[in-house]
């Protein structure tokens, strides 16, 4: 998908709300579709509203879970508008049309992912800004008598040159409200940017320093409880018996309400039960009393051994391909699960009531959450609502609604407001794991030592599948390929040039559910790939800086990139002895044409004794047009972080069905002590933004990998690194 | 019946003594800036002062803490200007901003202790958790700090 909302149509209607102010909707679909007459200050269903003391609300799509969306988006709009930066607060949209994102999900629904708050919204956001700002032009040359040609706006005021006039924003709302929306409002240029293109400070950031945002797990209602929850340990059992009267016996327990299990495409999440009280701790207390057993499940048996052995066998189903050249490089590589590791743990406060329904949720993804009410309730979409709350971390998995289901269905039985809190224990054992995959790699090269032939295999389960179901139907995963050199003419070729290209790829169901982890299909491919092009670099005797450049000759954006990261941290100078240098660059979002590019160099140590240590890394990211330039940098440290842990530590394993992991002492995670220095060049562009949130992840895992090899000659080829012997 | 004194002000609880401070700040006082990571004393996200000690609040008891001064979040300033607050605003550090209370207060405590912390012992002294990685910029903002909190003393 292209960014493509630049030149459309917008309508824009304008309503008052009770007690004075202007509301600004803007509909890109129809004009009618914008209708909301007895709106309220908590139904705004709208982009903007200005209050009669000049307080500016921005009602905006993206959730907020740490990714800096609410900044960047009120920063768009705050531009066009001429607002004043200090008088804006925003909020998170309602449930509605308006908001649904295409880029973000193929099915144009309301949701937050894929790296596309700016990229999807940009258009759009300063299309409401400049015909919000133009109505309040227009509203202040009416009262003057003047044209509007001679008056301007700044800082939430429309001021008339020539006379001095001035009216604040707020003064104006009630007259702009009553004119008609201009159709094409004039978008201002580059070069009048006041906040586009600075470091602004994050609008969260004071209430995330004194204990005051609001995030899902601190939602509190009047006569609310909480539920503490236990599902099957074994992907898809049952439950077989539990002690109800011992439960009830705790303290505080109200209430013990069976919770069924999510289906997915190729398994199902398992039941579970759930014990309320009045609170957290009487709850967790309770179900520990409840006792509950399980029986069966999908995944029964299974183990990390068997695992792999599945993922071999389906390699060994697809076979190995005839590779006739002087020199072939054939290579297997496998990867686990991972898991998401929020901080804050899977958490939804619901109010069922007999003709309506409420929820509050830390959530990427509306839709599904509005799916799950209509479902559990019967009610339609106007008997439900949806308040997002700010996430303590998402990274991909809040955006299910095996949480919010069960939140509904407890509410439902005892008919009041509730809040499901999962343990971190749940948390742990109930993802959506990053896929585990296992890859074979057979390379012949020519004279010149580039390739002549590239034969990738891939086995792991279908992760497009289970995001969108009936595509389970098909044995295709573009998910599978995406992100590596592949011969898929569905989406664009890879940026490296190479000939011969063979690509198979098999799903191999688990019975394990799977979910996007921070950058797919780039966090499996690009450790794949990256790793594979160092191999040949080495086995052509080549420098794998040289040789990659070599390889893309038709991708010049991307090799101004990777030069660029060279040079900054040094590439071919002297190192101390035992230390490393590695290389990795990906692009994002690898199905679409237009991508970010971002490449990185990680210097690390092995000691004597194998030890390894990171110690720096270089960071260059083309983005387009950045909105705000610390946000990008923040995103880019936490993608290098989370990257670094995934590969130094991270990994969810199977044991007799159920996760082995259960919290963060055995689902390791950095630390301050693991972190290294971090240097993140930003490339300055005037074209399009294209999203920061996701792709920094993926190359710092094989830019370890790499320079582990540079330091000692270790190929490592299964993650995590862990305590593989690295001397 | 427990009383525990919270950010300067007793509170008297109908609470078992056996209850973690956690969850009798967060469902039974309404001080939900102290969050609640892992409930094994792993993350840090739950930190609050005991005295000027750090404590994570999910592994310690009301019974435990009776009569203590306790200090969350809410109560290190009436303002959010205290200077490891500031600091944490001056570098921007907070992405989610989930752990962020318990990393400040862990910061606080360190600075009791060590006012003028190397890179060393940030590392040994600062074991909270943080999936949005943030921990170049908290080591930042503890060095400055520790620069405000000279300038204030």
């Amino acid at each position: 998908m292209k960014y493509t909302n630049m030149n459309r149509r917008t309508f824009l209607k304008v309503t008052t709300v009770a007690g004075g102010g202007l509301l600004v909707g803007c509909s890109f679909s129809s004009p009618k579709l914008m209708s909301t007459p007895q709106a309220s200050e908590e139904e705004l269903g709208l982009w903007v509203r200005i209050s009669t003391d000049n307080k500016i609300t921005l009602i905006v799509p993206a959730s907020e879970m740490g990714q800096q969306a609410h900044t960047g988006q009120a920063m768009i709009v705050a531009e066009e508008m001429e607002a004043d930066w200090n008088s804006i607060q925003v909020v998170h949209a309602p449930y509605h049309s308006e908001f649904k994102n295409s880029l973000a999900d193929p099915r144009n629904i309301q949701i937050t992912g894929g790296s596309s708050s700016i990229s999807f919204w940009w258009g759009k956001l300063r299309q409401v800004g400049a015909g919000t700002r133009e109505m309040l032009i227009e509203a202040a040359a009416k009262k003057w008598g003047v044209p509007v040609s001679e008056c301007h706006a700044r800082e939430s005021q429309v001021l008339h040159s020539e006379s001095g006039l001035s009216l604040t924003y707020g003064q104006l709302a009630r007259a702009a409200a009553k004119l008609s929306p201009p159709d094409n409002p004039t978008l201002k240029s580059p070069d009048q940017y006041r906040f586009l293109g600075k470091s602004m400070p994050k609008l969260h950031t004071p209430a995330r320093v004194n204990g005051t945002a609001q995030y899902g797990i601190d939602v509190r209602r009047p006569g609310m409880l909480f539920a503490a929850v236990q599902q099957s340990p074994v992907f898809g059992g049952q439950v077989k018996s539990y002690d109800e009267a011992a439960a009830k016996a705790v303290k505080g327990v109200e209430a013990v309400v069976p919770i069924p299990g999510r289906r997915f495409s190729f398994g199902s999440t398992g039941d579970g039960m759930a014990v309320v009280a009045d609170t957290t701790w009487h709850a967790q207390k309770g179900l520990e009393a409840l006792d509950v057993k399980f029986v069966g499940g999908d995944t029964l048996g299974l183990n990390r051994s068997k695992v792999s052995k599945k993922l071999s066998a389906a390699l060994d189903d697809i076979g190995k391909v005839d590779v006739q050249s002087e020199k072939v490089l054939e290579v297997e590589y496998e990867m686990p699960f991972l898991h998401h590791a929020a901080m804050e743990p899977m958490n939804c406060t619901a109010l069922v009531s007999d003709n309506s329904c409420e929820i509050w949720v830390p959530t990427q993804n509306q839709y599904a959450c509005m799916e799950a009410a209509k479902e559990v309730t019967g009610f339609s979409e106007e008997q439900i609502r949806i308040h997002t709350m700010m996430m303590g971390g998402s990274f991909g998995r809040k955006q299910t609604r095996d949480y919010v289901e069960q939140a509904l269905i407890i509410s439902k039985f005892i008919q009041k407001p509730v809040q499901v809190i999962w343990s971190r224990e749940e948390d742990t054992q109930h993802g959506t794991y990053r896929p585990t995959s296992m890859s074979r790699y057979q390379v012949g090269l020519g004279r010149d030592g580039l390739p002549v032939q590239w034969e990738s295999q891939i086995a792991q389960p279908n992760l497009l599948a289970q995001l969108i179901s009936p595509l389970g139907w098909f044995d295709f995963d573009p998910m599978a390929v995406a992100g590596g050199v592949h011969d898929y003419g569905l989406f664009p070729d890879h940026f490296y040039k190479v000939n011969g290209v063979g690509t198979d790829h098999t799903n191999v169901e688990l019975g394990v559910p799977v979910g996007p982890w921070r950058a797919p299909p780039n966090s499996i491919n690009v450790f794949y790939t990256e790793s594979v092009v160092d191999e040949l670099a080495e086995l052509a005797g080549q420098d794998p800086l040289d040789y990659r450049i070599k390889l893309m000759s038709e991708s010049p954006r991307h090799r101004a990139v990777l030069e660029q990261v060279a040079k900054q941290g040094g590439w071919g100078s002297t190192l101390p002895e035992g230390h490393g240098r590695g290389l990795a660059i990906n692009d994002w979002f690898p199905l679409e044409e237009a991508v970010t590019v971002v490449a990185q160099m990680v210097e690390v140590s092995v000691s004597k004794r194998g030890k390894l240590k990171v110690h720096r890394v270089d960071c260059v990211i083309d983005c387009g047009f950045v909105v705000n330039p610390d946000s990008v940098k923040a995103q880019i440290e936490g993608s290098i972080i989370m990257g670094m842990s995934a590969a130094l530590f991270e990994q969810i394993t199977l044991e007799d069905g159920r996760v082995a992991q259960s919290n963060f002492d055995d689902y390791r995670i950095a630390r301050m002590r693991d972190t290294p220095e971090i240097n993140v060049s930003i490339v300055k562009s005037d074209s399009a933004p294209t999203g920061s949130g996701e792709p920094g992840t993926s190359p710092i895992v094989p830019a370890i990998t790499n320079a582990i090899f540079a330091a000692t000659g270790k190929r490592i080829r299964r993650l995590p690194i862990g305590r593989q012997k690295l001397v | 019946m427990t009383t525990l004194k919270i950010n300067g002000k007793q509170h008297t609880l109908n609470l078992e003594p056996e209850t973690p401070l956690l969850w009798a700040l967060r469902d039974t006082v309404g001080l939900t800036g102290t969050k609640y990571g892992c409930g094994i004393q792993q993350c840090g996200a739950c930190t609050v002062l005991i005295g000027k000690r750090p404590v994570r609040s999910c592994g310690i008891t009301v019974g435990e803490v009776a009569g203590k001064e306790i200090t969350t979040i809410e109560g290190l300033s009436e303002d959010s200007k205290h200077p490891v607050q500031l600091a944490w605003v001056a570098e921007q550090v907070p992405q989610c901003g989930y752990c962020q209370s318990g990393q400040i207060m862990a910061a606080v405590s360190l600075l009791e202790r060590k006012p003028n912390p190397t890179d060393q012992e940030i590392d040994r002294g600062m074991l909270n958790l943080c999936r949005c990685g943030t921990y170049s910029r908290v080591r930042k903002a503890i060095h400055r700090a520790s620069d405000l909190l000279k300038e204030v003393s």
